[in-house]
């Protein structure tokens, strides 16, 4: 399993997605440089508006990125041109929070699966309807239910079928933009055990976005921290867990409230006050400088970057010092 | 200020309240008892479509009458029965005896009224205070719940706040005539950890300060944990099982609570280990099962879990379950050939 690891899938080389706004220009995604290696799961984890799902849809190619290089599999990919993002769009896949909103309500459940595999001209009429039922008996669905509409389904079901879909035209690389946030606990816990079945038999890859950082830890192999637009910390995520050196991630990390009353009562929550600023216009130093409270002059002045602290372990911070 | 377990403010008691549908009658909460004391959080947790805001929402009395109807049971705060209160009556309560905070704290401020003239409303209508002095005290509201700027902000509209300062307005206005009873309807579950950690910190400390009682309704068991004296488990309109907080994570009786905490990945979970899940989902409400609620998706389930309704069964002080499980005469689970309890 680990020398499968790693073998580099996607690689983010500088990637920076900007968006013009009135007012300024807004950083969704400012100068982001990480691999994903095959075979693993990638949780990427930060608040809302921190620009994790502005990242998700760059690296599956619904943006194509202002500046910077997606590399996979050693190819470069030119996602302005159609033909390329055509091909790319084959391997990788994503799977969306809202499984309310992410099926056509006029299409039903086999239209939805099949039109994929349309688009990409894989397969003969018949053998497409027969891959719909393997996809919907994969994903804990039956056959019978390739006739019906999304509305007449539960929620957790119709995750379900957002993911058959999802893997209808056998990617590699799949996107899981907040799978399970929309979902109730009881019903989380069997989508997450279905994504890390089929991880396992069909050696999938996820990029797997989420702010319910217990559920990320224990899906994910490597973790990393956005904050405004920046990836502040990367480690596995025994490492970050057990490890944490940036003051963001620490205050994220004790902001999550454990299911277990005397743990919660004896742990120390760090608090940050204020709200996430605005991604327009950031500041010139380190973004998280105006809430951190280690913050020193230093970090109002200069950008920090991601550096290499102990083998594996990045973070983006100027009062972490590389251990030797 | 601790909480006093004489001083009950508001009792629940087998409560039912229906929807007429067209596709029939919804029974969304099914017999709920129980207490609120002084000073105490009480939590009720289950899934969506439980009952848990419909409970909620019937000690404010916010349904809309018809639809929603009160079959039975009574809902006592201080000396009214709010089962038989009219609106009049109810107007009078809400704000003042009882208030609530909602989910979503946008859809719940009026986005065309400046913040501090929406509290100023409130005061207004319960106390006889004049306009400046009420001005004054949705000001002093505001500076309570930790807003920068109380007077600058008092004068902009809810879209100039962020998500954690309308929700910090919106505890504002809830607390603004010192209510008996706070209702927080998943209050941080439209947050970001970081402001849900400053939301949760800020009601604690309102707790301790005006010594209300809080319901806290939520799905999310790390909020229970940190938050709750007693926690009450809903599921398909009923209470399942209540008790202290460490009752129902340490000592739980009731296989839906165990299911429930076993299907959270816990701290030092590995990843090979799979989540325990429970299979299926909730019943519909439309055509209630005979017996328990949870019996289709009980892994203990016998055959008198699907006939009757199993009853309450006292486990400890304050510790109360309703699952047939706990009836003395249940076989064991060896003899019922369970293999792993």
């Amino acid at each position: 399993m680990s020398d499968k690891k790693q073998e580099v899938l996607l690689s983010l080389n500088d990637v920076c997605k900007y968006f013009k706004v009135s007012g300024g220009t807004l950083k969704a995604v400012d100068h982001v440089t990480f691999d994903i290696h095959k075979g693993e799961t990638m949780g990427l984890v930060g608040e809302s508006g921190c620009g994790k799902s502005t990242l998700g849809r760059v690296t599956m190619g619904i943006y194509s990125p202002t500046s910077g290089k997606l590399t996979y599999k050693g190819e470069e990919l030119d996602l302005r041109k159609k033909k390329s993002r055509f091909s790319y769009a084959k391997k990788a896949q994503i799977i969306f929070q809202d499984p309310y909103a992410s099926l056509d309500p006029r299409m039903t459940v086999s239209s939805i699966i099949q039109e994929g595999m349309e688009i990409h001209k894989m397969y003969d009429e018949k053998r497409r309807k027969e891959r719909v039922y393997e996809l919907l008996e994969m994903v804990g669905l039956n056959r019978e239910h390739a006739n019906r509409f999304p509305h007449e389904f539960s929620g957790g079901q119709r995750q379900r079928i957002g993911i058959a879909r999802a893997l209808a035209i056998e990617p590699e690389f799949i996107v899981c933009d907040e799978p399970i946030s929309a979902l109730d606990v009881s019903i989380q816990s069997q989508v997450i055990n279905l994504l890390h079945d089929l991880q396992e038999k069909l050696g999938l890859t996820y990029l797997f976005i989420a702010h319910d950082l217990n559920i990320v830890k224990y899906i994910s192999d490597r973790i990393a921290v956005m904050y405004l637009g920046n990836v502040v910390e990367l480690a596995s995520s025994d490492e970050l867990y057990k490890n944490t050196l940036h003051p963001y991630s620490q205050a994220l990390l004790s902001a999550v409230p454990i299911p277990d009353p005397s743990a919660e009562a004896q742990k120390k929550r760090i608090i940050i006050s204020g709200d996430v600023p605005s991604p327009i216009n950031t500041p010139k130093g380190c973004n998280f400088a105006g809430r951190c409270p280690r913050a020193c002059d230093k970090c109002k002045e200069s950008k920090p970057v991601l550096q290499e602290i102990v083998p594996g372990h990045f973070v983006a911070c100027h009062l972490v010092e590389p251990q030797k | 200020m601790a909480k006093d377990m004489n001083n009950k403010v508001l009792s629940v008691n087998n409560l039912h309240v229906s929807f007429d549908t067209y596709a029939g009658e919804v029974q969304a909460v099914r017999g709920v008892t129980f207490d609120l004391h002084q000073g105490e959080v009480l939590a009720i947790v289950g899934e969506s479509g439980c009952g848990k805001s419909v409970t909620a929402q019937t000690i404010m009395k916010l349904n809309p009458m018809p639809p929603a109807r009160i079959p039975e049971g009574e809902v006592t705060l201080g000396d009214v029965d709010i089962v038989k209160a009219t609106e009049k009556e109810m107007q009078k309560l809400r704000g003042k005896e009882v208030s609530m905070i909602f989910q979503d704290p946008m859809t719940c401020l009026n986005p065309t009224k400046k913040v501090g003239k929406q509290i100023v409303e409130a005061i207004v209508h319960h106390t006889h205070m004049n306009r400046a002095d009420a001005k004054a005290e949705a000001i002093k509201c505001l500076s309570q719940v930790n807003i920068p700027n109380p007077e600058e902000r008092a004068q902009q509209y809810p879209h100039e706040f962020s998500g954690g300062m309308r929700q910090r307005a919106m505890i504002a206005m809830a607390l603004s005539c010192n209510p008996k009873v706070l209702i927080a309807d998943e209050p941080t579950t439209a947050l970001d950890v970081t402001i849900q950690a400053q939301i949760m910190d800020l009601l604690a400390e309102i707790k301790e300060q005006v010594n209300t009682a809080i319901i806290l309704i939520t799905h999310d068991l790390g909020v229970v944990a940190s938050m709750a004296d007693r926690v009450a488990v809903m599921y398909a309109g009923k209470i399942v099982e209540t008790g202290t907080c460490e009752d129902i994570f340490y000592r739980n009786a009731h296989p839906y609570t165990r299911a429930l905490l076993k299907s959270l990945p816990s701290v030092d979970a590995e990843k090979k280990d799979r989540l325990v899940s429970i299979a299926g989902s909730p019943p519909d409400l439309l055509d209630p099962p005979k017996g328990c609620g949870f019996a289709a998706r009980c892994a203990r389930c016998m055959h008198i879990c699907r006939e009757e309704q199993p009853p309450e069964f006292t486990i400890g002080e304050g510790h109360t379950a309703s699952c047939w499980l706990l009836h003395p005469d249940c076989p064991s689970g060896e003899e019922r050939g369970e293999k792993d309890v």
